[in-house]
Formats: structure tokens, C-alpha cells, sequence
């Protein structure tokens, strides 16, 4: 009886291992397309399509990055509106939705939980019932292509506000109460109590605002037409075909810069992101 | 002010309300002006003809039964509930089947590769990933077709056939999406109470048994929302098609929000393109109902 369970425990270890062997496997080829991505952006252009592919690169040569930065398309540009739209709307956002959700998890004013529920509405709706109107009214403002025009639509957001709430309820009240007797304002609160303890909130929410920013496309294509006001994304759907067939590899050095950023969040906030991402699993 | 606050408690409600008020604000007005007014907007634009001549008339339900009587808008429609259906069962179904895979102790080393192998794709804008798989699914140039031509089989016209375009969308889609899945499976795994699963092999309860009679019943509450969210995703594909085909060949990939856009910012068909948002809207909101309706019968809360 032991030795059998013995025996199995070791042959179920086996069985792990075997599992964990074969999903390797998978996630290795899972990162292919990045590997592919960024050995192709070190190959000389000449190179680009010979087979096989390579998906270590074979040199460290920047000379696609340095062509990219000097071709005729405004890279830097385009890069510095992205930077510009994913900053702002980020920094925008932990302003608007950490004070909105401050009011309505701390204080308590007629109408709160209407008003509550009217913003949790707007979770329901996807960006193509909005873009229409949205259009026709920057088309009258004159905020199409106009970077900051994207950025401000995106200043809040229902799924910000609704996050913070639901941490800054999490947190006792004692202290808040504490500094109210003692005549602090209600600002003063926030700032000096509520918003110090909410740093693992702001960071998640700061870390899914600025990627799912920084990767908008649909909006972008629509409101942002010239090559110069344009962000990453759509511009570089127009990279590629101003690059064409030939230059495969300047296409990719491109890719790699846009992706840079992302990557390197990712890299370094690794278990945050992924929390923030799960969480932001309410809303697209 | 301070003594007085604490005085009276009616001025002190008082003054809590106007921070209220003040504090939500900025929030508020931004969501009135570039959510909820525009989404009644759209659907007051739904039922007119619009040019940006004459402006807006009045045409009642013509835009809608356009869209329902157009073979075009027609197919294209249900190309978006096909991808729709197959995106989200390969989605959350692969992404079911990983976590099952990896819902075990193992060196932190490893648990950091597969965290990046499965989760960088989520984070990475499809527009991004779907220019490089442009280029692994060219028929001549391709890196897919070069390894299936060295293996022995065929070359598939991967986007320039319609017979194959869609599924080579959602393959991608897939490869994309899977690991967000993932991620939340395994968190609901983790919750799958370890008492109960040990008392299960003790009784001597095999593989599949303590699989649908344990884990499925206690994570269905997450299946639910992962459907839930897949599909309010899948029903918005955009960039992916658009970069990969450009909803061709003919119709045969294109999805409601290519349409859209082209019907008003290509055509200038305002009210119709408001009415397939207005379409789309609605029926995002009944696959959500469906299934929160369906989920009563067979969801374990």
C-alpha cells in the first residue's frame, strides 16, 4: 500500500514534467512572431527573404533603425504623437477617475448612486456607437487630426472610476474620519489619505490606460488621417506599404521601436500588468 | 467654517455634497460628452438620411431594413457571428486547456517564461502582430508555407483564398487572445478548493471524473465571463482583418466595424453606418443577456 502510493506519486511527477516539457514546446513557438520580429530588423535588407527564415538574428547591425529614422516618413513624429496620447490620456485618467471615484466611495450626495450607475452604462457600449458622432463633432471643432483630439476623448473612463471605487472601498475609513474632525477638507483627504494608499490600484490602472492606449487603432484610423498626425499603429499599416516588398527589414525595425515600450512594461511589471490586464477584463 | 461644519450637521451634508458634486466633474462631463451623448446621437442618426449637404431627414426604419434585405451587409453580418462563435470557442476552450496545463507547482523561472510566452501577445496591439503575420501567411514568400513546402504538403493560400481567409484570422486571433484566458482560468483554478480534489482521489475518482464533476462546476462562473468577454471582443474585430485582408477576398472577412467605417467615412452614409453601429450595439447586448440568462441554469455560483 505505501510503496504503490509511492510509485504513483513518482510516475504522477513524470506526468508533470511531461506536461510542463510539451508546453514549452508551445511557448516557444508562441513567442516565434516576436523572435522572427526582431531578427528580421537586424538582417540587411538584401536578406529579408531568404529562406530558411531566421529566428535568432544573425548580427547586431542597426542600419534598418537608422534607415527608418531617415526615410520620408515622419517616424519620429509619429512616434512622439503616440507618446504624447498614451501619456496624457494615462496621467488624464488618474486624475479624473481617482477623484470621481473618491466621491462616489467616500462621500455621500444626493443623487451618488445614479449617477453611480448612469457611468457604469457606458461600459456597454463599443467604440463604433460613439465614433460617428464623435467624428462629426471634431469635424465642426476643428479636433480632427489633431493628436490631442484622440486624447481627449480618452481623458476618462467608466472602467478607471469603477476600479478605484472598488479599492478605495476596500480601505478602512477610521483615519478619513479622523482628519474630517480635525477640519481637513474633503480634498485635503484625498490627497493626504485616500490617494497614499492607493498606489497599487493607480499603478495597474496606470499600466492598462497607458497600453490599451498606446495600441488604440480603430479610433486612430478614423480621427487621425495626415501621415504626420497620426499614431503608431495606423501609421504603421502605411509603413509597410511605403516600404513595400523590398524592405521587409526596415518594416520590422519600425515594428520593433513601436513595440518597444509595451514590451518593456511588460518586462519589468510583469505580475502588475498582468493583474491590471485580468482585472481590465471588464472592459475591452 | 471648520467649527461651524462640525456644528451643524445640515451644513456639513451640505458641504460634503458640493465636494461630491465638484469631484466628479471633470469625470462626468467628459463621459457625458464622449460617451453617452454621442451613443444618443448614433441611434437618433439611425433613423435618417444623412449628407452633409442637406443635413439630416427623417426616414423612419429605412436604414434598418436596408441592412436586413442587402445580401452584401447581409454576409457580412453573419461573417462577424462566425468569427465571433469560432474565435471565442478556440479562445476560451485553448485557453481552458493551458491553464489545466500549467495549474501545477513548478521552479519560478519557469512560471516567468510562460507568463511571457502566452501574455505578450495580449499586450501587444493587433494591429502590431497582425503585420507580422501577414508575412508568416504569404503564399510565396511566406514563413508558414515554406516550412509546410520542407515538410512535404502543400502550400494554403492562407489570406488570398476565401475558403481560408477567416479561419487564418481567427488561428491568429487565437494565438493572440488565448492567454488572457488563460490567465484568468488559472486564477479561477487556484480557487478550486484542495480539500475536496484530495477527499476525490482518495475515493479513487479518475481524471475526467474530478474534471467535470469538481473543476467545471466550480469555475463555470468564470467560463461565463470569459465567453462573455470574448465575444463583446470578437464582435468588435477590426485591425486584425483590415491589416491582414481588408475584409477580402471579396466580402468574404469583412466584419461590421470595416463596414462601418467605409459606409460613413468612405461613402459618407452616415444614418446607414449609424444603423449597423445601432445593430451592432444591440446585438452585443443580446449575446450578453443570452448568456447571462443561460447561465442561471447551468452557472454554480
Amino acid at each position: 500500500m505505501f510503496s504503490k502510493g509511492l510509485q504513483t506519486r513518482a510516475t504522477a511527477r513524470w506526468v508533470d514534467w511531461g506536461i510542463i516539457a510539451v508546453m514549452a514546446v508551445i511557448g516557444v513557438f508562441m513567442l516565434m512572431p516576436f523572435l522572427w520580429l526582431f531578427s528580421m530588423s537586424f538582417r540587411p535588407v538584401a536578406d529579408a527573404y531568404k529562406m530558411p527564415p531566421s529566428f535568432i538574428p544573425p548580427t547586431l547591425d542597426f542600419t534598418n533603425y537608422r534607415a527608418v529614422l531617415a526615410s520620408d516618413v515622419p517616424f519620429l513624429r509619429i512616434y512622439w504623437n503616440s507618446v504624447q496620447i498614451a501619456v496624457l490620456v494615462t496621467v488624464g485618467q488618474l486624475v479624473t477617475c481617482t477623484l470621481a471615484a473618491f466621491a462616489f466611495a467616500r462621500l455621500s450626495f444626493p443623487g451618488r448612486d445614479s449617477l453611480f450607475f448612469v457611468m457604469l452604462i457606458g461600459l456597454m457600449f463599443p467604440a463604433q456607437v460613439t465614433i460617428i458622432p464623435i467624428y462629426l463633432g471634431y469635424a465642426q471643432t476643428g479636433l480632427l487630426n489633431q493628436p490631442l483630439g484622440l486624447a481627449l476623448m480618452y481623458l476618462t473612463s467608466s472602467f478607471g472610476v469603477f476600479l478605484v471605487r472598488q479599492f478605495m472601498r476596500s480601505q478602512p475609513k477610521a483615519l478619513e474620519e479622523a482628519a474630517l474632525m480635525d477640519g481637513a477638507g474633503y480634498f485635503k483627504i484625498f490627497w493626504r489619505i485616500s490617494l497614499p494608499q492607493l498606489r497599487p490600484a493607480l499603478s495597474a490602472l496606470g499600466i492598462i490606460t497607458f497600453t490599451q492606449t498606446w495600441n488604440y487603432y480603430f479610433q486612430a484610423r478614423v480621427l487621425l488621417e495626415p501621415q504626420d498626425a497620426m499614431t503608431l499603429p495606423v501609421a504603421m499599416d502605411m509603413l509597410r506599404g511605403f516600404m513595400g516588398q523590398g524592405n521587409l527589414s526596415m518594416v520590422m525595425a519600425a515594428m520593433s521601436m513601436a513595440v518597444l515600450p509595451v514590451i518593456l512594461i511588460f518586462l519589468v511589471a510583469q505580475k502588475l500588468v498582468i493583474e491590471g490586464v485580468t482585472m481590465s477584463g471588464i472592459k475591452h | 467654517m471648520t467649527t461651524i461644519a462640525a456644528n451643524r450637521p445640515s451644513e456639513l451634508r451640505r458641504a460634503q455634497a458640493r465636494a461630491g458634486y465638484l469631484f466628479i466633474l471633470p469625470s462626468f462631463v467628459l463621459y457625458l460628452t464622449f460617451v453617452l451623448a454621442p451613443v444618443i446621437v448614433t441611434f437618433l442618426l439611425s433613423f435618417t438620411y444623412y449628407d452633409a449637404i442637406d443635413g439630416a431627414s427623417f426616414v423612419g426604419l429605412d436604414n434598418f431594413v436596408r441592412f436586413l434585405t442587402d445580401e452584401r451587409s447581409l454576409q457580412i453580418f453573419w461573417n462577424t457571428l462566425r468569427f465571433t462563435f469560432f474565435a471565442v470557442t478556440f479562445n476560451v476552450g485553448v485557453g481552458l486547456a493551458l491553464a489545466m496545463a500549467l495549474n501545477r507547482a513548478m521552479p519560478a523561472f519557469l512560471l516567468y517564461f510562460f507568463r511571457l510566452a502566452f501574455f505578450l501577445p495580449v499586450i501587444i496591439a493587433a494591429a502590431f502582430v497582425s503585420i507580422v503575420w501577414g508575412y508568416f501567411y504569404g503564399d510565396d514568400l511566406g514563413v508558414i508555407n515554406y516550412y509546410l513546402i520542407r515538410l512535404g504538403f502543400a502550400p494554403v493560400r492562407w489570406l488570398t483564398s476565401s475558403s481560408t481567409a477567416m479561419m487564418s484570422i481567427i488561428i491568429m486571433d487565437v494565438w493572440k487572445n488565448t492567454g488572457f484566458f488563460m490567465i484568468i482560468f488559472i486564477a479561477a483554478l487556484q480557487g478550486v478548493p484542495k480539500n475536496i480534489m484530495d477527499a476525490a482521489v482518495m475515493d479513487g475518482a479518475n481524471w475526467w471524473r474530478r474534471f467535470s464533476r469538481i473543476i467545471l462546476p466550480f469555475i463555470s462562473p468564470v467560463i461565463f465571463f470569459n465567453i462573455v468577454y470574448a465575444s463583446i471582443g470578437a464582435m468588435q474585430v477590426y485591425e486584425s482583418i483590415v491589416i491582414l485582408t481588408q475584409g477580402g477576398p471579396g466580402d468574404s472577412t469583412r466584419s461590421m466595424s470595416i463596414l462601418i467605417v467605409e459606409e460613413a467615412f468612405g461613402s459618407f452614409e452616415i444614418g446607414y453606418a449609424a444603423s449597423v453601429s445601432v445593430v451592432l450595439t444591440l446585438v452585443i447586448l443580446v449575446i450578453t443577456s443570452l448568456q447571462l440568462i443561460a447561465s442561471r441554469r447551468w452557472v454554480s455560483y
